[in-house]
């Protein structure tokens, strides 16, 4: 079942069995990740390869587990691909990887799959498609200049069929934003070069789904952005807001503690 | 080469209606044209190349075929990691022409020079490498890149030369391209703007053999082994640095399937000193004929051939 709860707890078992890093990035995106399949995006025939899909690009590569655990849900992976993560000569790596069926982009490298993505959104409105582009890119990643050049774009051509949600949580590689390079109000930003933009609690599906809805319903011709404040690590009381979790592999111990909260979640 | 480039893009975006320019705000009155009758097909992306070379990835990804101008400064240099992540990773079919190459922009300085964007461009797997010497090269080169589907990078140097073939060519299997052939022991190969000036060298060198190399990357090898065979001594001559570009290709396989001494004639890894005209920027680096000729001369008696 496609919930916030199991989710998670594929990502935790997906991490321990490959020894990976990067939960804090992945937990922070689930629920936005979660509200986009389940509600919006459309997948014809649930075809991932469809010509006529919604796009969905995860510039912010470093939260893939995420969207792996979402396309187990959609039946786009196997199990068996979960359990085997990290596994020599095995296709799903630690970034967002376009050769994977499913994944649009190869992100990691960060501000990369916001510029495709335009680029994709910018060729459904050439073509006068109904497709959308959904463009989930992280706080820290958007220290990148290239972020910046693709949202002028973005805006100079009414670029209304994409939107541009920033996984605000507050932590980049090494440390706070804050502390990093002050981004100031994100929002603010987005306004500034032209987008129709909403600030949202990016772990409230109701909120997140409304806010979508009623983009898509405004009759702005802007390009549309959210900044969905996140927790870093959600859902695991020891990695909220807590920076490690972007570096540190699951011990046995740290295993066992996530999947028993996660597991009293759902009781 | 300018006016055949201007033309030959109208005619295949007369013939692909896929076909989508993007510029990085370069390319004065090149254009023209084009604008004029596929206003629709041509956007200036403004100048932020980043973006654009990324957007032409995900236009190429929804079904487009995007080429993409730029000064070979900044495309292919500025966008090296776009080129590699967003589109050779992927193969994507995006033709990259990358203007200005050399010392083309003689007074302008080091950041409109270009002279290592074949060394760097030519470890990106996937990535086939241009550098035509006229216009009937231009033409064809386009031709290869669009109907192989493949990331292309087209290097396009100084442009007013004149031409080095008297008709229009076409390129096979990614060959050599003969000049002149004859029996010397001597072979000139040259990319770009220096195939008129082997071809002018060759003259004095005994009517040394002249081979123009559009292809860069793959480049035909079995071709190469054929002239290596047929050949005491190699020279080499490119506007770009003596590392990574055709030079050290020919180097690399030479040394491979037939090793032969060889000249590389080049840009001896250095930026530009002064400001001056082309011709001025091309003796500050060796390039002009008689310092090219004086190299010669001395190698050929180091390798005591007469």
């Amino acid at each position: 079942m496609l919930s916030a709860n199991n989710l998670r707890k594929t990502i935790i078992n997906m991490a321990y069995a490959g020894s990976t890093v990067h939960i804090g990035c992945a937990f922070s995106i689930v629920e936005i990740l979660l509200v986009l399949y389940r509600d919006f995006l459309n997948y014809p025939q649930q075809d991932c390869t469809s010509a006529s899909r919604d796009y969905l690009i995860l510039s912010k590569g470093h939260g893939v587990m995420a969207q792996y655990a979402c396309m187990l849900e959609m039946g786009w992976i196997e199990q068996q691909q979960l359990d085997n993560y990290f596994g020599d000569g095995t296709d799903l790596k630690g970034l967002s990887d376009s050769r994977v069926r499913g994944l649009e982009v190869t992100s990691g490298s960060l501000g990369h799959g916001f510029s495709v993505g335009i680029g994709m959104a910018f060729g459904a409105k050439l073509k006068a498609t109904s497709q959308r582009t959904y463009i989930v890119v992280g706080d820290g990643e958007i220290n990148e200049g290239a972020i910046w050049e693709g949202a002028l774009f973005a805006s100079h051509h009414q670029l209304q069929n994409v939107m541009v949600i920033v996984d605000a949580n507050g932590f980049q590689a090494m440390d706070r934003t804050d502390d990093v390079l002050s981004l100031g109000k994100i929002e603010d930003k987005f306004i500034a070069f032209g987008f129709e933009t909403v600030c949202v609690n990016g772990h409230d599906e109701l909120e997140i789904k409304k806010t979508i809805q009623d983009l898509w319903e405004s009759t702005s011709n802007k390009p549309k952005a959210i900044v969905a404040k996140t927790t870093k690590g959600k859902g695991v009381t020891f990695m909220e807001d807590n920076n490690i979790w972007h570096y540190t592999r699951l011990t046995p111990e740290t295993y066992s503690q996530s999947i028993s909260e996660l597991n009293r979640v759902d009781k | 080469m300018r006016q055949a480039l201007s033309n030959k893009l109208v005619d295949m975006a007369s013939k692909n209606s896929n076909l989508i320019l993007l510029t990085g705000d370069h390319g004065y009155a090149l254009f023209d044209e084009f604008r004029k009758i596929f206003p629709e097909k041509y956007i200036n992306a403004g100048v932020a190349e980043q973006n654009m070379v990324g957007m032409a990835a995900g236009l190429a990804r929804v079904g487009f075929f995007p080429i993409v101008y730029g000064l070979s400064a900044f495309i292919p240099i500025r966008v090296l990691e776009q080129i590699k992540l967003d589109v050779c990773h992927d193969e994507l079919p995006v033709i990259f022409l990358g203007d200005g190459a050399g010392f083309v922009y003689s007074s302008l300085g080091t950041s409109h020079q270009s002279t290592e964007d074949i060394g760097v461009t030519r470890s990106i797997p996937f990535l086939d490498i241009y550098s035509p010497a006229d216009r009937f090269e231009i033409t064809a080169v386009l031709d290869l890149a669009e109907s192989s589907r493949n990331p292309s990078y087209i290097r396009i140097g100084k442009s007013d030369l004149g031409d080095v073939h008297s008709a229009p060519i076409t390129i096979t299997k990614n060959k050599l391209l003969p000049i002149n052939i004859s029996d010397s022991p001597i072979t000139f190969i040259a990319t770009g703007s220096m195939v008129k000036v082997a071809a002018n060298l060759s003259k004095i060198f005994k009517n040394a053999n002249v081979w123009s190399a559009p292809c860069l990357k793959p480049i035909n090898t079995e071709l190469l082994f054929d002239i290596f065979q047929k050949s005491k001594i190699i020279v080499t001559f490119e506007e770009h640095n003596i590392y990574g570009g055709l030079g050290g290709i020919i180097a690399e396989i030479s040394s491979e399937i037939y090793p032969l001494p060889i000249l590389r004639i080049g840009v001896n890894d250095c930026f530009s000193k002064y400001c001056g005209t082309y011709q001025y920027l091309l003796e500050e680096h060796g390039l002009n004929f008689e310092s090219i000729k004086s190299k010669i001369h001395s190698h050929l008696e180091i390798h005591q051939i007469k």
